[in-house]
C-alpha cells in the first residue's frame, strides 16, 4: 500500500504536484478492494471500470472513495444490501452522490451494510457478514459495516455512511476510525434509501477528523428535493478547524459512565470506562472544562425502546414501496397480494420482518397512543434534556459501546432486556438531529475503542474542532487496521 | 403479561404487512414485544407524559420554502421501466386487480 | 319516506386541476396524456425519493378552505395513510386526516336546493394526493402513474343532508365553488370528482339532534358521478326502509358498500369490524410549515365572489330575474364577462339579455369558451351603444353581432364598412325628400294634411332611395312638415 493509507490533503497535494495520478490511486484502491473483499466481504459491488477524474482545486478530485449501498447511484447497482433490491439499478443519483461527483470524487465500490440500515452488526446484508479487519472473528458493527471495514483497512481515505441510531459512529469505533454524522438535514437525504426518515442522517467514515470535515463540506447543502435540508453555505467545516479549544466545555453523563450503574461489569467494560476517563483527563489538559452531569435514569433507560418503536414504525411504512411491482424481483402469485407477499417474504431478512411487525403493531390505532406517541414524547424529553446540557456545554462526551468489537458468534441484534444504556445512548444524537462524531481513543483487549462527542444542532464546526484537537493529542489518527 | 401478545396476533400483523414469518421468527417477535412492552410500562409512569407534545420531526421550529409550481421534464420511459420485470407497452403489468 | 328521514353525509374528492405540477413532485399535473409521460421519481416511489410540497396546491387548498368558512391550521403538514394496493406506489398516501392537520377545519356551506336555502356543516377539508390509474384487461391489469400525485381535495361533510336532491344540489354548488376559485374544472366526466356517500335513516318523529336516534351508518364507496350519488342515495334509502319495514334493520351492521353503476345497486364490501387500520402517522419528511397571517390574508383578499353571492347581487342590485341571474352565474367566465360589460357603463338588463341570448347560444353551438370569444366586453358595449343611440336598429344589431364574429371586426367597423348606419342626418334626408317631391308631382298634389295616408307612399319612396337606411320616424316627420308647407303655399 503506497497511497491509500494517506489523508485526503496528502493525496491532493501529491496529485497537484504530479507525484501520482488519479489512475494510480484508483488502481491501488481497486486492488485493495479485491483484497478486502476476500478478507472481510465488505462490498456489494466493486467498480473495476472506475474512471479517473481531472485533478482540480477540489480536495476530493481524483481520489477514490466508497459509497454505502443505500446511496442511489445512477447506472450502478444499489441494493441497500437487500434481496428486495438485489438487481436494482437506479436511473438517478442521490444528491450527496451528485455533489461528490461534482467535487471530482471517484467511486470504486458500493459497501455492504445491514439490510436497509436496520441492524447494528454488519451481519444481515444479503451478501453476507462483514468481518472486522482487526479481528475476523469479530463484527464491525453496523449498519455502515463495509464502509467502516474498508476505510479501516486502507482501501481509500473515506467512505460514505448513513446513521439512524449509531450506524456510522459505532462501526467507526469498532474499526478504530472516525465516524461523523452532521446535523440532520445538513446533507440532503434525497436518494438515500430510507430506514426511519425522522432519524436518518448521512455522514462519512474517515481516518481523521479533517478528512471528515472535507468530505461533509462537499456533501452538504440545501436541496430542493429534500424539504428537511437547510442552507449551510456559511458553515465551512474544514476551514474552522483550528484546534483552539481552550475554555470549551464538555460534560459526560454519570448514569451512563459510572460503573456502579452496571451489575457485574466485565473486565472489558471496566477497561473501556477507565480508558474513557483517561480521555476526559486529556481533554482537561487541553484546556477543556469537563464536568459530570446527571440525567434522569428513567429517560435514559427508555431510550432504546423509544428508538425501536419510532424506527420500526417509520421503517415499516418507508419500506411499503418494496413490492416488486416497479422495481425489484417480481414475486410469484395469481393475484397482486400473493405476488407482493412472495416478493416481500423472500426479499427481507428475518430481522427486518420482525421489526416490521413491531412497527406495525405500535402504529395500530388502538396501540398508537401507548407505544408510538409515547415514544415520540420521550424522544422530546430526551432531546430537551440534551438541549439543556448544550445551554451550558459545547458538547457531551461519552464512550461508544461497552467495549471493543463483539464476537460474531452470539451476535443477536435483538433488543435485549439487559441492554445497557451505554450501547444505545448514541441514538439520542439521532433523536435531536445533533452533530455527532466518534474518534478512536485507544485499545481494549488489543482492539480499538472509540469516544463520541455530540453537540447542539448547527454547531457542527465547534464539535468537529473539539474532536480535531483531541485527535491531535492522541496517537490514533490515521491508523490502519492491523490484524491482531 | 405474556397473554397480551400471541402467536396468532403476530401472524396476523405479518399477513397485513404482506410478509410471511417462520415459527422461529414469530417466536422472536414475541420475545421482543415483551421487552418493549416492559419499557413502555416505565414510560407510561413518567409524570405528565401525556402532556408532552410528541416529537414527529427531527428538527423543531424548522423554516423552509414551499416549492414553486414549475414543471420539470418527465423521466424517460426507458428509465422508469428499466427495473420492472413485467411491462406492457408504456405501462407496468400486474395480475388482474379485482375488488375495491 | 314519510315515517323515516334520511341523514346523509358526503365525502367529495375533487382533483385540483389548475396547478401546473403535482402536489409532491414537479411532474406535470396532466394525466390524460400518453401513459407514464408525466413522471418524476417521486411519483413511482423509487427508493430514496422525498415529497416536496407544491406551494400553489397549498394556496388553492387554502382558498377552498376559506370559501367553505373553515378554520385554517396554524401549521401545515401531512400524514401517511398506510395500505397496500397496486395503484399506490409508496404503500401509503400522503393526506391530512387527523385534526388539526387538515387545511380546513369545521366550516359551513350555504347553498340552494329547489329554491330553498340549505346549510351543510363541513367537518374538514384536506389536501392529499391521487393514486395511479389502473386499466383492466381480461387476464391482467396495467398501471399508468401519470395520475399518481395529482393534488386532490377531500371534503367531508357532517350528515346534514336529507335527500338525494339536496346532495346533488350541494355537489353542484361545490363544483361551482371550485370552478369560481379557479382550482378545478371539477368535471366528473373526466374523473375529477369522486364521492363516498354515508346514508342512514331514522324515525321521522324522533329528534335528529340526538345522535342516539340516528340509524346505522352505511358508507357507499366509489360513486363517480352526480347522477350516481342521487341513485345510490335513493337506492340506499329504499333498501334501508325495506329493512325497517321487515324488522331487519336492527340486525344490520355498520358497513361499507360499493355502488355498482351497471346494476344500479349497492354491494356489500365489508363490515365495520373488518375496517382497515390505516396506521396514520405524521409524515416526517415534510416539516411543519407555519402558515403566516400575511400569506393567509393575501389569499383571503384574492378570493373571488362566488356564484351564490353574485346571483343575489344580480337580483337585488340589477333587478334581474332569478332565471337570468342563475344562467349568468352558472359559469364564472360568463359571469365575469357580464360584470365587466356592466362595469363599462352598460345597462345590466341589456347586457344580461345579450349574454344569456345571442352570446350563450352562439358559444353553445360553437362549443366555444367565452375566453376565446371574439366579441369582448368593450365590443358588446359598442354594440349596445349603437342601438341605444339609434345608429342601428335592434334588428340590425343582431346582424352586426353575426358580422362581428364572421369578419372579426368591431361593431363600429362593421356598421361603417357594411353601410348599416341609419340616416338620421336631417339635411341628408331633406335632399332626398326634395328629390321625391320633384319626381312625384301628382302625388304631392293629392296630399291632404287631414288624410295623411298618402304619406306612407312618400316614406316608401325615401326608403327605396336610401335602401332602408333612413330613420323612418325622422323621415316621416320631415316629409309631413314639407308637404304641409307646400299645401299652405
Amino acid at each position: 500500500m503506497k497511497y491509500m493509507n494517506k489523508s485526503i490533503e496528502e493525496l491532493h497535494d501529491m496529485l497537484i504536484k504530479g507525484e501520482v495520478t488519479s489512475q494510480d490511486l484508483i488502481k491501488e484502491s481497486l486492488e485493495m478492494s479485491h483484497k478486502i473483499q476476500d478478507e472481510c466481504n465488505a462490498f456489494v459491488t466493486i467498480l473495476d471500470d472506475a474512471k479517473e477524474t481531472p485533478v482540480t482545486d477540489s480536495l476530493l478530485s481524483g481520489i477514490p472513495c466508497g459509497l454505502k449501498d443505500n446511496y442511489s447511484t445512477k447506472d450502478i447497482l444499489s441494493t441497500g444490501s437487500s434481496n428486495t433490491l438485489k438487481d436494482y439499478v437506479p436511473f438517478f443519483d442521490a444528491t450527496a452522490v451528485s455533489k461528490l461527483k461534482e467535487a471530482g470524487a471517484v467511486f470504486v465500490n458500493k459497501t455492504v451494510m445491514d439490510e436497509f440500515g436496520m441492524g447494528g452488526t454488519g451481519t444481515t446484508g444479503h451478501t453476507g457478514t462483514v468481518l472486522n479487519p482487526w479481528d475476523k472473528t469479530r463484527m464491525t458493527a453496523g449498519s455502515s459495516a463495509g464502509s467502516a471495514a474498508a476505510v479501516a483497512a486502507g482501501v481509500y481515505p473515506y467512505a460514505t455512511g448513513s446513521d439512524t441510531g449509531d450506524s456510522i459512529r459505532k462501526p467507526a469505533a469498532y474499526c478504530g476510525i472516525v465516524g461523523y454524522k452532521p446535523t440532520y438535514g445538513m446533507i440532503s437525504r434525497y436518494g438515500l434509501f430510507p430506514f426511519a426518515s425522522s432519524l436518518d442522517h448521512l455522514g462519512v467514515l474517515t481516518r481523521n477528523v479533517k478528512d471528515a470535515a472535507i468530505v461533509v463540506d462537499a456533501m452538504k447543502g440545501l436541496d430542493k428535493n429534500d424539504m428537511t435540508s437547510w442552507d449551510s453555505t456559511n458553515i465551512h467545516l474544514k476551514e474552522s478547524l483550528d484546534g483552539n479549544v481552550k475554555g470549551k466545555k464538555l460534560c459526560y453523563v454519570k448514569e451512563i459512565v459510572d460503573l456502579s450503574n452496571y451489575e457485574n461489569p466485565s473486565p472489558e467494560l471496566k477497561e473501556h470506562i477507565a480508558n474513557f476517563m483517561k480521555t476526559v483527563e486529556l481533554c482537561k489538559s487541553l484546556g477543556i472544562e469537563v464536568e459530570e452531569v446527571s440525567v434522569d435514569k428513567t429517560l435514559l433507560n427508555a431510550s432504546a425502546a423509544v428508538y425501536v418503536v419510532i424506527s420500526c414504525a417509520e421503517a415499516t411504512s418507508n419500506m411499503s414501496n418494496l413490492t416488486g411491482i416497479i422495481f425489484g424481483p417480481r414475486g410469484k402469485g395469481d393475484n397482486y397480494i400473493e405476488m407482493m407477499k412472495d416478493h416481500r417474504t423472500k426479499g427481507f431478512s428475518p430481522l427486518i420482518k420482525r421489526r416490521f411487525v413491531i412497527g406495525s403493531y405500535v402504529l395500530q390505532s388502538q396501540n398508537q397512543e401507548r407505544y408510538f406517541r409515547n415514544a415520540q414524547r420521550v424522544r422530546r424529553l430526551l432531546v430537551d434534556a440534551w438541549k439543556d446540557l448544550f445551554k451550558k456545554y459545547d458538547g457531551v462526551i461519552l464512550p461508544v459501546g461497552s467495549g471493543p468489537a463483539k464476537h460474531l458468534d452470539g451476535s443477536k441484534d435483538i433488543l435485549d432486556k439487559d441492554t445497557v444504556v451505554l450501547e444505545e445512548h448514541l441514538q439520542i444524537g439521532n433523536f435531536g438531529g445533533f452533530p455527532s462524531i466518534t474518534i478512536p481513543n485507544g485499545f481494549v483487549s488489543k482492539l480499538p475503542v472509540g469516544v463520541n462527542i455530540t453537540g447542539n444542532c448547527y454547531d457542527d464546526a465547534n464539535v468537529l474542532n473539539i474532536a480535531y484537537a483531541l485527535e491531535e493529542a492522541m496517537d490514533y489518527k490515521n491508523q490502519i487496521a492491523k490484524e491482531v | 403479561m405474556s397473554s397480551k401478545f400471541t402467536k396468532e396476533m403476530v401472524d396476523d400483523y405479518a399477513d397485513k404487512l404482506l410478509i410471511g414469518l417462520t415459527e422461529e421468527e414469530n417466536a422472536s417477535v414475541l420475545e421482543e414485544f415483551e421487552v418493549i412492552d416492559e419499557t413502555i410500562n416505565t414510560i407510561n409512569k413518567i409524570k405528565d407524559i401525556e402532556k408532552v407534545e410528541p416529537m414527529t420531526h427531527c428538527l423543531d421550529d424548522f423554516t423552509y420554502e414551499l416549492r414553486e409550481d414549475e414543471p420539470e421534464e418527465s423521466c424517460a420511459l426507458e428509465d422508469i421501466l428499466r427495473n420492472c420485470d413485467v411491462t406492457n407497452g408504456r405501462e407496468i403489468e400486474v395480475p388482474k386487480v379485482v375488488g375495491e | 319516506m314519510g315515517k323515516y328521514k334520511a341523514k346523509i353525509g358526503l365525502e367529495m374528492h375533487c382533483e385540483i386541476s389548475e396547478t401546473k405540477t403535482k402536489v409532491f413532485s414537479s411532474a406535470k399535473n396532466e394525466y390524460s396524456d400518453e401513459a407514464n409521460s408525466n413522471i418524476r421519481p417521486v411519483d413511482m416511489a423509487f427508493p430514496g425519493v422525498l415529497p416536496v410540497v407544491n406551494k400553489e396546491a397549498v394556496r388553492m387548498a387554502l382558498m377552498a378552505s376559506m370559501a367553505l368558512n373553515c378554520k385554517q391550521p396554524e401549521y401545515m403538514y401531512f400524514e401517511r395513510k398506510n395500505y397496500y394496493y397496486p395503484d399506490l406506489p409508496k404503500g401509503y398516501q400522503l393526506t391530512q386526516e387527523t385534526k388539526p392537520i387538515p387545511v380546513g377545519i369545521y366550516g359551513e356551506v350555504t347553498f340552494e336546493c329547489e329554491g330553498e336555502e340549505k346549510k351543510v356543516r363541513i367537518n374538514n377539508l384536506h389536501l392529499e394526493e391521487d393514486a395511479a390509474s389502473l386499466d383492466h384487461y381480461d387476464d391482467f391489469s396495467t398501471i399508468d402513474y401519470n395520475r399518481a400525485g395529482v393534488p386532490l381535495l377531500e371534503l367531508v361533510t357532517e350528515p346534514d343532508i336529507s335527500s338525494a336532491a339536496e346532495a346533488v344540489a350541494f355537489l353542484e354548488h361545490m363544483r361551482s365553488v371550485y370552478q369560481y376559485l379557479g382550482i378545478s374544472e371539477a368535471d366528473s366526466k373526466k374523473g375529477q370528482v369522486r364521492c363516498d356517500v354515508n346514508v342512514s335513516i331514522m324515525d321521522a318523529n324522533l329528534d335528529e339532534n340526538d345522535p342516539q336516534n340516528w340509524g346505522t351508518k352505511i358508507e357507499v364507496k366509489n360513486v363517480n358521478s352526480f347522477g350516481g350519488v342521487r341513485d345510490a342515495i335513493n337506492y340506499e334509502i329504499k333498501r334501508q326502509t325495506k329493512l325497517k319495514e321487515n324488522n331487519e334493520y336492527a340486525n344490520m351492521e355498520q358497513q361499507t358498500r360499493r355502488w355498482d353503476e351497471e346494476s344500479g345497486t349497492t354491494i356489500y364490501m365489508r363490515s365495520k369490524v373488518d375496517a382497515i387500520d390505516y396506521k396514520y402517522f405524521v409524515e416526517p419528511n415534510i416539516p411543519k410549515f407555519k402558515l403566516s397571517k400575511k400569506w393567509l390574508d393575501e389569499i383571503k383578499s384574492s378570493l373571488p365572489r362566488l356564484a351564490y353571492k353574485r346571483k343575489k347581487d344580480y337580483i337585488e342590485k340589477y333587478n334581474l330575474s332569478d332565471y337570468d341571474a342563475s344562467i349568468l352565474v352558472k359559469q364564472k367566465d360568463i359571469s365575469d364577462y357580464f360584470e365587466k360589460t356592466v362595469s363599462l357603463g352598460c345597462d345590466a338588463k341589456q347586457v344580461a339579455n345579450w349574454t344569456n341570448g345571442m352570446i350563450l347560444s352562439y358559444l353553445n353551438s360553437a362549443e366555444m369558451s367565452i375566453n376565446d370569444f371574439f366579441l369582448k366586453p368593450e365590443m358588446l358595449k359598442q354594440l349596445i351603444d349603437l342601438i341605444n343611440s339609434k345608429t342601428i336598429s335592434t334588428k340590425q344589431g343582431k346582424e352586426v353581432f353575426a358580422k362581428v364574429l364572421e369578419k372579426e371586426k368591431s361593431p363600429e367597423e362593421i356598421v361603417k364598412s357594411e353601410g348599416m348606419m341609419q340616416i338620421t342626418d336631417t339635411s341628408e334626408i331633406d335632399t332626398i325628400i326634395d328629390e321625391v317631391i320633384n319626381e312625384n308631382p301628382s302625388q304631392v298634389a293629392a296630399y291632404d294634411p287631414e288624410r295623411p295616408k298618402i304619406l306612407d307612399y312618400f316614406i316608401g319612396q325615401i326608403m327605396k332611395k336610401t335602401r332602408g337606411k333612413a330613420n323612418p320616424s325622422v323621415a316621416s316627420k320631415l316629409m309631413k312638415e314639407k308637404l304641409d308647407k307646400i299645401k299652405q303655399a
